[in-house]
């Protein structure tokens, strides 16, 4: 384990970077672009959160990556590979992105089809794909779902089967584009349990562009953008700390927080919980003690 | 949900008999012969031999008759409206009944009617094609049958993945523009309160945001598939891989022979 926090050879610690941006810019107009003079570097493994008001450029800044959308200028390396017309396709390997809007991204008419569409564009062969259909069906807990249609299907059941399909291609980044805003609550915790888990198998890269409070404190690491630009890198407690920062990013304090802000306002010390179970085994002990 | 009740299109209905086992690419191929077939019958004879074959092979794929006559019926106007044009048009044989100008002939009942029956026979009978098999399934096979002309500069992989696109998102986009027709009743827009003018101003009104949205899809799906590694005319592997057995040769060879009886008698 210490070994991948040691500090590295340039050669090998190259290999650590997952995603690299040296300042990258996009525009359709150079005199307004929507990003300009990106730099990030993003190490395997890592969960990074993006936020950002609504029209900062978050949804542009990823499809930069795997080249859905065209920079217009400076350097993007994906897992060591330069980002280039004939990388293109060695990229998207490498990248697995689930969107926004769950209809939208099923692409199969049932379940089955939609995940052995990526499958079989990768040219598998059936063995291979039939061993990775059922482990990722089995894995999102949607094997019992295989033949039925999207109309049939839950948002997010959908959303499932979305992360089902990119997760069987094997990459080594997975990209959430706000994937989780069309989902209720319950759907919303399901989702977020999921890339906990993902984070624990340590395979996975995660970018995930969120509003969503739980979501960002889950992560290592925030990265905000604002007007095109990035105004912070941060780790998400250092961003709930910041009230000027939540504003710029239109960002709400998680609900412990809040709560705990308050208590502390009243003259109650509650710290800082994580979460609100937390919150809740710090606040019981004030009752009982009077 | 409500839409796709009444939507026959596309969908399959499971129940396993051996129709339902067959290749699609043979049942393709049966159903192009069976046109041929409808086309060469000229006589009440063969109309019985080829209502006899399809009721058969109808019966015998287990999905219950009530279905079949539910694809024709949406088609029953333009029927009708065949066998009026047919009746009122040709004026050939006996006459049956006349009224100054206005004259109905033997031969002109009769073509009506058998254009009526045909069409009857080729909706209900090409209706078994969907209900036995699986989209996905029907349009592997349809790449099938188009192969041999990709050399003519066609490709079936384009016109298969358009056909399966479409097909899974009619029902969603249906589902929209209900949802929008709703969202224009609720702010007053009553249809049915409207003449007929304002109907169809409003059927503009509908159109224009299911089509607006239809593109935001598009661009979303092209996305979704760009970035799952899709490229136009790259090689792929298949998962399902069609078999041709002695079932689906049989199955053929039984339209042949209909074929050639039909043209005999």
């Amino acid at each position: 384990m210490n070994e991948t926090y040691r500090p590295v050879h340039a050669a090998a610690g190259e290999e650590q970077i997952s995603v690299s941006l040296k300042e990258v810019s996009f525009g359709y107009d150079p005199e307004h672009p929507i990003l300009q003079d990106i730099t990030l570097a993003v190490p395997q493994g890592q969960w990074v959160s993006i936020v950002g008001p609504n029209g900062c450029g978050k949804s542009t800044l990823v499809k930069l990556l795997n080249a859905l959308l065209p920079k217009s200028g400076g350097e993007i390396v994906i897992c060591g590979h330069k980002l280039e017309e004939e990388t293109i396709s060695d990229i998207r390997q490498c990248i697995g992105m689930v969107f926004q809007n769950p209809d939208n991204q099923f692409i199969g008419a049932t379940v089955e089809e939609d995940i052995l569409f990526g499958l079989e564009g990768l040219c598998l062969p059936y063995a291979e794909m039939e061993s990775r259909l059922h482990v990722y069906a089995a894995k999102l807990g949607i094997d019992h779902l295989m033949s039925k249609h999207p109309g049939e299907l839950s948002g997010g059941q959908k959303q499932r089967v979305a992360i089902a399909s990119i997760l069987a291609m094997e990459p080594g980044i997975v990209i959430f584009d706000e994937a989780s805003s069309m989902l209720d609550e319950g759907s919303r915790n399901e989702l977020l349990g999921i890339l906990q888990e993902m984070r624990t198998e340590g395979k996975y890269t995660i970018l995930m562009i969120t509003h969503d409070a739980d979501e960002i404190l889950a992560a290592d690491r925030v990265v905000a953008l604002a007007g095109g630009q990035i105004i912070a890198d941060v780790t998400p407690e250092e961003l709930f700390r910041d009230e000027v920062l939540l504003a710029e990013c239109h960002l709400q304090m998680p609900y412990p927080w809040r709560l705990a802000r308050e208590l502390h306002r009243r003259g109650i010390d509650a710290g800082v919980a994580a979460d609100e179970k937390e919150l809740i085994d710090r606040i019981w002990p004030f009752n009982y003690n009077k | 949900m409500v839409m796709n009740e009444k939507l026959l299109l596309g969908r399959s209905i499971e129940t396993g008999s051996w129709v339902h086992r067959l290749d699609a690419r043979a049942k393709l191929t049966g159903m192009i012969v069976y046109v041929a077939i409808i086309l060469l019958s000229r006589s009440w004879l063969a109309l019985a031999l080829l209502a006899v074959f399809s009721l058969t092979v109808m019966a015998s794929t287990r999905i219950p008759l009530k279905y079949f006559i539910k694809a024709a019926k949406p088609l029953r106007y333009l029927m009708l409206f065949i066998f009026i044009v047919q009746m009122l048009s040709v004026k050939e044989g006996a006459v049956w009944f006349s009224a100054g100008s206005f004259s109905l002939h033997e031969e002109g009942l009769r073509l009506g009617a058998f254009s009526v029956i045909r069409m009857v026979f080729l909706i209900t009978f090409t209706a078994l094609l969907t209900f036995t098999t699986t989209p996905g399934k029907l349009n592997q096979g349809l790449e099938g049958i188009l192969s041999p002309f990709r050399r003519l500069g066609l490709s079936p992989d384009r016109i298969t993945l358009m056909i399966s696109i479409a097909l899974r998102f009619i029902p969603t986009i249906l589902d929209e523009a209900q949802i929008i027709m709703k969202a224009q009743a609720s702010r007053g827009a009553d249809l049915q309160e409207l003449s007929l003018k304002e109907k169809a101003k409003m059927l503009v009104s509908l159109l224009v945001p299911v089509i607006s949205s239809a593109f935001r899809r598009a661009q979303d799906l092209v996305y979704s598939m760009e970035a799952r590694g899709f490229r136009m005319d790259a090689r792929r592997s298949r998962y399902h891989r069609p078999k041709w057995g002695g079932a689906d040769t049989a199955f053929i060879a039984m339209f042949v022979v209909l074929g050639i009886a039909i043209v005999i008698l």
